[in-house]
């Protein structure tokens, strides 16, 4: 990112004074083994990053150390010192803190409230609210938040509740901070923040584990980085000795081909009408003014900084929020949809950025969230279990999920596996416009190729694909245009050569000069 | 997708490929106790029932007096309105819901059908006929109760706790307002007590210890059907599907085009008519409806029931079967507690013990 990858961080030449050290973990789930003898060991005060598939182990290998998981055979060393963690105050006590990529927070309690949750300063059994405030509000300028204390959390931004989580874990005094793909839901700006606190806190001597699909910031950011596959302890590298390429080949044990599937020229019959026209749509307080124009067989990128009402704007499609002033049209027709069910009816899919809370059911299996969103296909009073389970056979081959077992509550798979699920359940209903928010979020490189590839495909046989994504890349590889968004309205659209990163982070930052471009290549 | 094929298919090195049952829970790395665990949360009320069922008709003092067909037959008929009722119940709280106001639809659809049936006999109707006006009027009251819970909690945002505690309330009282608190006899005693207490031999006198046949009572039939039919639908329907999906995650629901208010809104609606069925076949086994006890505390019995037939309270998961185990391992229970002539005051303490038991052995596992 801005800082080159060979300047202020280099790897420490002496091997660096080992931390922590895991020997030959073993984790087995009932269908998979997740960790199949893995040993590494982390420095005091290094930045080790953790890269690989979905599936691969790197969050069950985490979990352990947090004390969410235990391992069913392997041990943890402290110091030299064999720990048993058994559960989150274990880790705790040992120094250990993890920030999850579901942030964990409880809504309703304050910042304050939520950093020393369970270790509230307390005096003849009350709780010393002053001074835990105080105490909160050291924390949070030590991570650079400028937040109350007092502020209840669900009024936060994603990136400040993340600054709130890594808090906590400074709260409890840990030397060993595990981040499982922090970036994920973060702007350019907040990452490189987010990177200078990391920076500062490995120069104290506190161990970060940075667990990212993003390899660039991986390669920038870290000391070293080890590789994981299917639950084996690939390789250990240090970023200069290693590429963006090299890793990825390393990740899935073969060399990658081109990420991005070849464009085709968009369709440019005007006769058509486009299959879906926005003008001038507003939801109050968030999105302002939206135009936008998805031809058969385009793919238009919405690009734009978290809470710029990209989201927001989708929603108002569907009709999950309703717009309050503008028009939508669905091929040519004007519509006002009161939800995804009517939206559905008229060929419009929303795949939501949440996939855990609002694109499948956690619970049910995969073949029964695959067909959830138009189970009357299937049989008005009774659906055929059958044909439910021919379809999901399809798109489990069709997509190359891997699913072990159909039948399985989804929340066995890996996320990404997951993920091409909460697609898969739309596109079954065959639509002819789909509206993709965030659709690669915490996948691996694998499972993102592949879904660029599959949005390719769909738009290559007529669906109007809206693709809503914090990646830049992502967007220039795959769409034929990009609109910005920015303080909720529309500010610009790129288009064929004018794509660039620069470009887009200029409008969607509205900034100048040397604020504006992040230094990440297109792909 | 060329994708597809170059997909390792063996990174998945243990876990069975085959028929593994519904959940595939049966991987190769589960130690024995694990094992019997993941039984115990699946079939626990199975296992319970069974043991249960055994013991009383093989081991306890009583053993002989509780086989006795007759015997049988009797708990089933006692206890199959409550059953009709905790299939409801099962539907309801899988969507996320609860309905705690049954035991008043029940008073109340029993009092309606009374006073319509007994209106239409003094115009002149026949008792067949009057029979139809009073249950049908009754059915009515039933769904008209459950719509206007079903809207309380679905456009009237309210949560379902509150709306049906409402209920519960008010229509206990409107029932004790039309009986001035009293009870209503039927007089088309004939028709009613065909209903009420009729059913069809199914044991021949022949081969009954008892030299008389035995006859399963309508009642007990109709909870069979409705079981049988909660049993489809939650299983096996579509709109069970989507009464799973809702009461497991309302938000997701609503994304995946899933109508979540009609959901509701129909699952309160089914319960409001299955109490009123309930109420109906009650009055008509007594010929009479008391406005201050049919039907009180049926709530809690229903609610019990469900709990230990392994549905969570927290929405989402649940299986009528179960609710229907859980329903006579009460009724078991309690007819083992009178035979061997415990007093009724410890009656509810070991139904306590036992919902709390049963609970604990269906948690699951961290």
């Amino acid at each position: 990112m801005t800082m080159p990858r060979s300047g202020v961080f280099v790897r420490p030449i002496e091997p660096p004074e080992v931390a922590v050290e895991v020997r030959g973990i073993v984790k087995d789930f009932p269908a998979t083994r997740a960790l199949d003898g893995v040993s590494l060991t982390f420095g005091r005060g290094e930045v080790h990053g953790l890269v690989g598939e979905n599936g691969a182990g790197k969050s069950t290998l985490m979990k352990i150390l947090a004390g969410l998981n235990t391992p069913d055979a392997g041990e943890i060393l402290i110091g030299k010192r064999r720990v048993t963690i058994e559960s989150v105050a274990d880790a705790n006590s040992l120094g250990i803190a993890m920030i999850h990529q579901e942030l964990n927070l409880v809504g309703s309690l304050t910042v304050a409230e939520n950093i020393f949750l369970g270790r509230e300063p307390r005096s003849c059994g009350f709780v010393r609210r002053r001074r835990m405030e105080a105490d909160a509000a050291s924390l949070l300028v030590n991570v650079g938040a400028s937040i109350d204390p007092r502020t209840p959390v669900e009024r936060l931004s994603v990136a400040e509740q993340q600054l709130v989580e890594i808090a906590k874990a400074l709260a409890v005094d840990a030397t060993f901070v595990i981040m499982d793909e922090p970036t994920a839901v973060l702007s350019a700006r907040e990452t490189r923040s987010l990177f200078s606190l990391i920076r500062r806190l490995s120069a104290s001597g506190v161990t970060i584990v940075y667990i990212s699909h993003l390899l660039p910031e991986v390669l920038s950011l870290c000391h070293r980085i080890s590789v994981l596959r299917d639950g084996r302890l690939v390789t250990t590298v240090a970023p200069k000795e290693s590429s963006e390429a090299n890793l990825a080949s390393l990740m899935v044990g073969r060399e990658l081909a081109d990420v991005f599937p070849r464009k085709l020229p968009p369709p440019a019959d005007p006769s058509i009408p486009p299959a879906l026209e926005l003008s001038h749509v507003a939801v109050a307080p968030v999105v302002s003014d939206v135009s936008l124009r998805v031809a058969p067989g385009e793919i238009v990128g919405l690009a734009g900084l978290v809470g710029s009402g990209r989201t927001e704007a989708a929603e108002s499609i569907v009709g999950i929020r309703r717009p309050n002033a503008g028009l939508i049209k669905v091929s040519g027709h004007a519509v006002r949809f009161h939800g995804p069910r009517e939206a559905l009816a008229a060929g419009v899919a929303y795949v939501s950025e949440d996939r855990k809370g609002r694109g499948v059911h956690l619970g049910m299996s995969c073949v029964e969230n695959l067909t959830l969103a138009h189970l009357d296909a299937y049989g008005r009073l009774f659906p055929s279990r059958m044909r439910e389970r021919a379809a999901a056979q399809s798109w489990i081959e069709r997509l190359a999920i891997r699913c072990p077992d159909m039948h399985a509550p989804i929340r066995t798979l890996s996320g990404g596996n997951q993920q091409k699920f909460a697609v898969a359940k739309w596109l079954d209903a065959n639509p002819r416009v789909i509206i993709l928010d965030e659709p690669t979020r915490g996948i691996d490189l694998g499972a993102k190729r592949e879904m660029y590839r599959l949005i390719a495909e769909l738009a290559s046989q007529g669906l109007a694909c809206l693709v809503i994504s914090s990646e830049l890349p992502e967007l220039l590889g795959l769409c034929h245009r990009i609109a910005v968004m920015r303080q909720g309205r529309i500010v610009g659209e790129v288009e064929g050569d004018a794509m660039s990163e620069e470009r887009i982070m200029y409008l969607a930052a509205g900034v100048t000069g040397a604020d504006a471009p992040t230094g990440r290549k297109s792909a | 997708m060329a994708a597809a094929e170059s997909e390792s298919p063996a990174s998945f090195p243990t876990g069975p490929t085959g028929p593994t049952g519904p959940s595939g829970n049966a991987g190769g790395h589960e130690t024995p106790v694990q094992r019997v665990l993941v039984f115990l949360e699946r079939y626990g009320v199975l296992v319970a029932f069974g043991v249960l069922f055994l013991w009383s008709a093989i081991f306890a003092e009583s053993a002989e007096t509780f086989r006795r067909p007759e015997n049988l037959r009797n708990i089933l008929n006692q206890n199959a309105a409550t059953g009709i009722v905790a299939v409801g119940m099962t539907i309801v709280i899988v969507v996320g819901g609860i309905d705690l106001s049954v035991g008043s639809i029940m008073a109340l659809a029993g009092a309606i059908g009374v006073i319509v049936m007994n209106k239409c006999l003094e115009s002149g109707m026949s008792e067949v006929l009057s029979v139809l006006c009073g249950g049908g009027l009754g059915m009515l009251v039933g769904l008209a109760c459950g719509s206007l819970n079903g809207l309380l909690v679905t456009l009237g945002r309210l949560p379902a706790f509150i709306a049906t505690l409402g209920g519960l309330s008010a229509y206990r009282s409107i029932t004790l307002a039309i009986a001035e608190g009293g009870e209503l006899r039927a007089n088309a005693t004939e028709v009613l007590t065909t209903v009420g207490r009729g059913g069809i031999p199914v044991i021949p006198a022949s081969i009954m210890p008892s030299g008389s046949a035995l006859i399963v009572y309508w009642n007990i039939i109709l909870f069979a059907l409705i079981a049988i039919a909660g049993e489809v639908i939650l299983g096996l329907s579509r709109y069970g599907r989507h009464v799973v999906a809702v009461g497991g995650n309302e938000t997701a629901a609503r994304y995946s085009a899933i109508a979540v208010e009609r959901v509701r809104l129909i699952a309160y609606v089914l319960i409001g008519g299955l109490a009123a069925v309930a109420g109906l076949m009650l009055t008509a086994r007594n010929n009479s409806m008391s406005s201050s006890q049919l039907g009180l505390l049926m709530e809690l019995d229903a609610i019990a029931a469900v709990v230990i037939g392994g549905t969570s309270m927290a929405g989402g998961k649940g299986r009528v079967w179960g609710t229907v185990l859980g329903v006579l391992i009460l009724a078991i229970i309690n007819n083992m507690l009178v035979v061997a002539n415990v007093s009724a005051y410890w009656q509810g303490c070991v139904k306590g013990v036992i919902i709390v038991l049963a609970v604990l052995i269906q948690r699951g596992r961290r």
